[in-house]
């Protein structure tokens, strides 16, 4: 695309900085990263091949944490720890991607209060306020700070071993992340000094690894249609996501995406719970570890002796089963059905035309999940040519090679996925419902537009109010913006028209447009309104508040009725 | 002759529940001005946002009069065939592939979801026969007014 000749870089911060300075003779080839809420991977194509950088302890899976025990916080890339037991103490700050871009209402934050370090909360729909424990004193920070500390050690750790710099990523994120979130994301990554090309939910970056891996083996048949359809299930510490992909010939092409903040850390807190003798040694960071312990034992034996001295006299000593870990996380593993469940209803595909079911991330090894998503796509066999673990940074780092634009002679990037919006985006009308516009499922890159109408006679100005989710009222969703069209002509209600736009490019890049038209005139009478999304800062509660306080409903608008 | 979606991407619609703004004027988006802000990364002046609908430059739209043209594939291609052709086109004009802002593969991808599906396809299939010949009486008239009847969300959506 050839530049256009006054481009003005945004002055909104999520855009990162200097995006568009980045045209090197050279492609530099954007490396992949998982970062998971308990574990972190990094990987490059290295002109033949994936490869998945290690740390210096020769890690590929990198404990996702940054401590603050010194003058210089450190992650989990380069520090190490004595003792697991350290990561506990309240000086380790982790689990940031469950907390980045949530405010202080939010359950899955006020399930991280019970985590070491301090997760405060007001319950007002503002940024919680996370410390870590340094000398006995609270040391405030931020999710987005902890993850920038930590990819910036991870950024380090690829310049020297791949001996140049690293500035362009590919990251995964879960299905269920906002809008807003993912703004979080690329703000991280902007203060480490990496470029975002890419934010793909994880389960397409797994999609992709199974579209090669299908071109692979299936070279002669390549282009002749056969396609294969798959289920993906993804579920790690923090997150839950499934995808439906259809792939033939090395091009992905997503069907449906399902997600939600359900992982490992809240089958951890219920067994804890389980456990604990008494509510005040839920929190206790040697519980956690034996919990955390028994669970991995639990995917291989049938019942397990756990044994916890809390220091102070309090010891808890008791046998686990399996049915009963089963029972005491029930609604975790309903949930897990649902999603499958909703995401190939979504696809609109039949489980009998399944030819692969892929399980990646942490949890899939419980027997308990497997088995549910065995159950519901009626597949005794899983898809076994990928390891769980490095599935999702496999894929990134194929998307960072792909976006790049760098060709394989053998064909081994020839691939392309196409994207289908997770969450869909709309606009508060009709009181305070939410109206879609580009809903969920989506193909990307994807326009949309809607027409609304005034509420009021002589209504002059109108309110966009931009929302994200699949909530009916707009408070279930997630507010990414708003913004305010004047100039309407005077008419009786009813009689305006107010059309609302929405584009996604293929880099997932949201802008809102907003016209005003009056029946019979060809063109808008007022300038379109131009917003790229999301333009809400931090305290979404608030705003969706004081919008409603300042304006009640005298800027509303309700979908357009065509006679 | 202008096709079909050129034709239904140049007229300004009316059904519900909405459609677009109003769609300039082929003419107009001959000219190439018309492009409208893609990079996500620029922004224009608001001016050109007025154009923020399909500019029908030299797009693969413009020489297609069907949706199997438009996916080049015969009438009596198969469900196989549809797919093969998508994925391939998708390759090429897919804006992750190419230097396409993205509009080209939105018509290739509504064509697909037209054809992949086997009673879309036959409701399109029942139409064609009734469009063709409407629009050869559009060219020598107002082309593309009448086609309400015809029309659906999918081909019609053509921004």
């Amino acid at each position: 695309m050839a530049e256009p000749a006054y481009t003005v870089a945004s002055d909104s911060e999520n855009t990162g900085e200097e995006k568009s300075s980045s045209s090197p003779s050279l492609p530099e080839i954007a490396v992949g990263i998982d970062i998971g809420t308990s574990q972190c991977s990094i990987a490059v194509w290295n002109g033949s091949q994936v490869h998945i950088l290690r740390n210096t302890r020769n890690q590929k899976l990198i404990k996702s944490f940054v401590t603050f025990k010194d003058e210089v916080p450190a992650g989990g890339v380069s520090n190490q720890l004595a003792h697991e037991q350290e990561m506990l103490t309240g000086a380790a700050v982790f689990n940031m991607k469950r907390l980045i871009g949530r405010v202080d209402t939010d359950p899955v934050v006020h399930a991280s209060k019970s985590l070491p370090f301090l997760v405060q909360t007001l319950d007002i729909g503002v940024r919680p306020f996370i410390a870590a424990l340094v000398n006995n004193a609270w040391r405030s920070t931020t999710p987005e700070e902890v993850l920038a500390i930590f990819l910036v050690e991870l950024r380090l750790m690829a310049e020297a071993q791949l001996k140049r710099a690293v500035r362009n990523v590919v990251l995964t994120v879960p299905v269920s992340f906002s809008r807003f979130q993912l703004t979080r994301i690329e703000r991280a990554c902007a203060m480490a000094g990496l470029h975002v090309l890419r934010l793909m939910p994880e389960p397409t970056a797994v999609a992709l690894l199974y579209a090669q891996q299908q071109q692979m083996t299936s070279h002669d048949n390549m282009g002749s249609g056969s396609e294969r359809v798959a289920v993906i299930f993804n579920m790690g510490a923090g997150y839950c996501d499934v995808a439906v992909t259809a792939t033939a010939g090395g091009v992905s092409q997503i069907k449906a995406l399902a997600g939600s903040a359900v992982g490992g850390e809240d089958i951890l807190q219920n067994t804890m719970r389980h456990i604990a003798p008494r509510p005040d040694k839920e929190g206790s960071g040697s519980l956690r570890v034996a919990t955390q312990d028994a669970i991995h034992r639990l995917s291989k034996q049938d019942s397990v002796q756990i044994e916890v001295d809390f220091g102070d006299g309090d010891a808890v000593s008791k046998v686990l089963d399996r049915s009963e870990f089963e029972e005491v996380n029930k609604n975790v593993f309903e949930e897990c059905e649902r999603l499958v469940v909703q995401c190939l209803r979504d696809a609109k595909v039949d489980v009998d035309d399944l030819d692969d079911v892929i399980m990646v991330g942490g949890c899939s090894y419980i027997p308990k999940v497997r088995a549910i998503v065995s159950n519901v796509c009626k597949k005794e066999e899983i898809y076994k040519e990928v390891n769980p673990l490095e599935a999702a940074v496999r894929g990134a780092a194929l998307e960072g090679a792909v976006t790049s634009g760098i060709h394989d002679p053998f064909g081994s990037l020839d691939l392309l996925t196409i994207q289908a919006t997770a969450l869909a985006v709309g606009v508060r009308a009709n009181g305070n419902k939410f109206v879609p516009v580009i809903p969920r499922n989506t193909m990307v890159p994807a326009r949309r537009d809607l027409f609304f109408t005034t509420v009021h006679d002589d209504q002059k100005e109108a309110l966009i109010v931009v929302y994200e989710g699949e909530g009916e009222g707009v408070g279930e969703n997630h507010l990414l913006g708003y913004f305010k069209i004047v100039g309407i002509p005077a008419a009786a209600k009813g009689v305006p028209e107010i059309n609302v736009c929405m584009d996604i490019d293929a880099s997932n890049a949201l802008r809102v447009f907003a016209a005003v038209l009056m029946p019979g005139s060809k063109s808008p009478v007022v300038p379109v309104v131009e917003v790229r999304m999301p333009t809400v800062d931090d305290g979404h509660g608030w705003c969706a508040q004081a919008l409603s306080a300042k304006f009640g409903s005298a800027l509303d608008l309700v979908t357009l009725q065509r006679k | 002759m202008s096709g079909i979606l050129v034709n239904c991407a140049g007229n300004s619609l009316r059904f519900s529940p909405g459609t677009s703004l109003p769609q300039p004027k082929s003419t107009r988006s001959h000219n190439g001005t018309a492009r409208f802000p893609t990079g996500a990364n620029s922004f224009r002046a608001s001016a050109q946002t007025l154009n923020a609908e399909p500019a029908v430059t030299e797009s693969v739209r413009r020489r297609a009069s069907s949706l199997y043209e438009l996916l080049k594939v015969n009438e009596t291609a198969s469900l196989p065939e549809i797919k093969t052709a998508y994925r391939s086109l998708a390759k090429v004009y897919h804006p992750d592939a190419s230097e396409s802002d993205g509009r080209d593969f939105m018509e290739i991808h509504k064509a697909y979801a037209t054809l992949a599906d086997p009673t879309k396809r036959a409701i399109y299939d029942s139409t064609l026969g009734a469009r063709r010949r409407r629009v050869q009486v559009g060219a020598m008239g107002r082309a593309g007014r009448a086609y309400s009847t015809t029309r659906r969300w999918e081909t019609d959506q053509c921004w």
